[in-house]
C-alpha cells in the first residue's frame, strides 16, 4: 500500500513541476496553438474557399492539423530534462520510471491537447463543420491527442537530441489507426449514426498505449545512459 | 520429443554467436544460393510458360507469380524483425540486432516490388495506377514503417545503441500492425481477398496456383539467401575489432 501511495505522490509531484514550469513559459501553450491554426488556414488558401468543398473536408483537416501540432509539440519534452540532469534523477529515485514519464506526458496533454482542442472548435466553425458533430469531434479529438503525446513522446526519447523531422517519420505511420478512427468517428457523427463503437476502441487502444507506449518510452531513454 | 526440443534450443543458441553462425551462413550460402535458384527459375518458368491464361485478365494476371510471392515476404520479413527485436530487447542478443538492421533494406525493398507490380498489373485490369484501396494503402504504411526503422538505424552513430532503438520500434510495430490493417479495411476495400489462406482450399485452379506455390517457396529461399549474405557483412564489420576474424582473414 505504501509503495502505490509513494508511486502516487511522485506523479503528483512530477505533474505539479511540469505544469509549473510550462504555464511560467507561455510559448509552450501558445506555439502548438497557433501552429495549429496557421495549418488550419492553410487549408483554405490551397483548396479555395468553396463553402460545400470545405464543410466535407473540415473535420480531415482538423484532425490532420491536430495530430501535427501535438506531434511537433510533443518532440522537445525530454530535452531540457535530459540536459539539466532532471531525468538521472527519475532513474537513480528507486520509484518506477513509467509512472512519472506518464506524468510527464500528461502534463503536456494537458497544456499542448487542450489549446488545440479549444482552437478546433473555433476552426470548425471557420470550416463549416456541421454543427452536429461537434460533441464528436471533442471527444474524438480528446482521446486522440492523448494518444499522439504518448506516441510523440517515445518518437522524442527515440530521437533525443535528433532532428525533429527524425521523430516525426518515426511516429506518423504509427498514428494512423488514430487518424482514421478519429475520422470514422466524425464521419459517422455526420450522417448521425452511431459512432460509440469507434470510441470504445478508441478508449481501449489508449487503455493499453498508456502503459505500453511509457514502458517502452522509458526503455528508449534509457538507450542515451549507456 | 524432449530432446528434438533441447536440440532446436541448443542449436538456436549457438547461432546467436557471431563467430559460429558466420561459419553456418558461409558453409550453407552455396546451397541456398543453388535452392533460391533453382526453385525461383522454376516457379517463374512454370508459371509463365506453362499455366494457362485466364479467362478474364488474359496473360496479364501473369505477373501474379511475382506480385504475390513479394508481398507475402513484405509481411512475413517484418513479423521476422519484430521477433529479432523481441530477442534483442529481452535477451540482448547480438545477432539479433544485426538481424534486424539487414532484414530491413530487404523487407522495404520486397514491398516496393509488390507494390510496383500491384500497380501494373492494377492499369490494364482496374484501369487505373492506384487506387486508395484497404490493401493497397496498408502496403504503402508498411513501406514507410520499414523506412521510419531504417531512417532511425542509421541515424544513430552507435551501432549496438541504433540495434535497441529498432528493436523497441520493430516491437511496437508487430501490435500495431494488425490494428493498421483492420482499421484501414474498415476504411475502404476493393482489392480480392487473399489468394492462399491456411484454412481453405484456394480459389484458382491448380495449374495456376500450385506454380505460385513454388514461387513463394522460391521467393522466400531467396530472401533467406540475400539475408544470410547481408549478415555476414553485418557481422564482419561489426567484430572486426574481435580476435576471431583476424584470425579469420589475417593468419589463415
Amino acid at each position: 500500500m505504501k509503495d502505490r501511495d509513494d508511486a502516487l505522490n511522485w506523479f503528483m509531484l512530477v505533474l505539479r513541476r511540469d505544469l509549473t514550469l510550462s504555464f511560467r513559459r507561455s510559448a509552450t501553450y501558445i506555439t502548438p496553438l497557433i501552429f495549429f491554426l496557421i495549418v488550419v488556414t492553410f487549408f483554405p488558401l490551397a483548396l479555395g474557399p468553396s463553402q460545400s468543398l470545405l464543410s466535407s473536408m473540415a473535420s480531415g483537416i482538423i484532425w490532420i492539423s491536430a495530430l501535427l501540432s501535438s506531434l511537433l509539440a510533443v518532440e522537445g519534452i525530454f530535452s531540457e530534462d535530459y540536459r539539466d540532469g532532471t531525468l538521472d534523477q527519475y532513474f537513480v529515485s528507486s520509484e518506477p520510471v513509467f509512472v512519472l514519464i506518464f506524468a510527464k506526458v500528461l502534463c503536456h496533454w494537458l497544456v499542448c491537447g487542450a489549446p488545440i482542442i479549444l482552437a478546433s472548435i473555433i476552426s470548425s466553425i471557420f470550416l463549416y463543420l456541421p454543427s452536429g458533430a461537434l460533441i464528436a469531434l471533442i471527444i474524438s479529438l480528446l482521446l486522440g491527442t492523448l494518444f499522439m503525446s504518448l506516441l510523440g513522446a517515445l518518437g522524442a526519447a527515440l530521437s533525443l537530441g535528433k532532428s525533429a523531422i527524425l521523430s516525426a517519420i518515426i511516429v506518423l505511420p504509427f498514428s494512423i489507426p488514430t487518424l482514421l478512427m478519429g475520422t470514422a468517428i466524425m464521419s459517422a457523427a455526420i450522417n448521425q449514426q452511431d459512432y460509440s463503437g469507434f470510441l470504445l476502441i478508441m478508449g481501449a487502444m489508449l487503455a493499453i498505449g498508456i502503459p505500453g507506449l511509457c514502458l517502452l518510452t522509458v526503455e528508449a531513454i534509457l538507450l542515451n545512459y549507456e | 520429443m524432449n530432446r528434438i526440443w533441447s536440440g532446436i534450443k541448443n542449436w538456436l543458441i549457438a547461432m546467436g554467436s557471431p563467430p559460429l553462425f558466420y561459419r553456418w551462413a558461409t558453409s550453407s550460402l552455396p546451397w541456398l544460393a543453388g535452392l533460391a535458384f533453382l526453385m525461383f527459375s522454376a516457379g517463374l518458368i512454370w508459371g509463365i510458360g506453362f499455366s494457362p491464361a485466364d479467362y478474364k485478365q488474359g496473360d496479364v494476371y501473369r505477373i501474379i507469380y511475382i506480385h504475390v510471392p513479394s508481398a507475402i515476404l513484405a509481411e512475413s520479413i517484418y513479423l521476422l524483425m519484430a521477433v529479432g527485436g523481441f530477442i534483442s530487447m529481452v535477451w540482448r542478443a547480438k545477432i539479433a540486432g544485426m538481424l534486424i538492421n539487414s532484414a530491413a533494406p530487404l523487407g522495404a525493398g520486397f514491398t516496393l516490388v509488390a507494390l510496383v507490380t500491384g500497380s501494373i498489373w492494377g492499369k490494364p485490369t482496374w484501369g487505373t495506377w492506384w487506387v486508395w484501396d484497404a490493401r493497397l494503402t496498408s502496403t504503402l504504411i508498411l513501406f514507410f514503417l520499414y523506412a521510419a526503422i531504417i531512417g532511425l538505424h542509421s541515424s544513430i552513430e552507435n551501432k549496438t545503441k541504433a540495434d535497441r532503438a529498432v528493436s523497441i520500434l520493430a516491437v511496437l510495430g508487430v501490435v500495431i500492425v494488425p490494428i493498421i490493417k483492420k482499421s484501414v479495411d474498415w476504411w475502404q476495400t476493393l482489392h480480392q481477398p487473399s489468394t492462399f489462406t491456411l484454412t481453405s482450399s484456394p480459389s484458382m485452379a491448380p495449374e495456376m496456383y500450385l506454380p505460385l506455390l513454388v514461387c513463394v517457396l522460391g521467393f522466400y529461399c531467396l530472401f533467406v539467401f540475400m539475408l544470410s549474405n547481408s549478415l555476414r557483412g553485418e557481422i564482419i564489420s561489426r567484430e572486426r575489432d574481435k580476435a576471431w576474424v583476424k584470425k579469420q582473414f589475417f593468419k589463415q
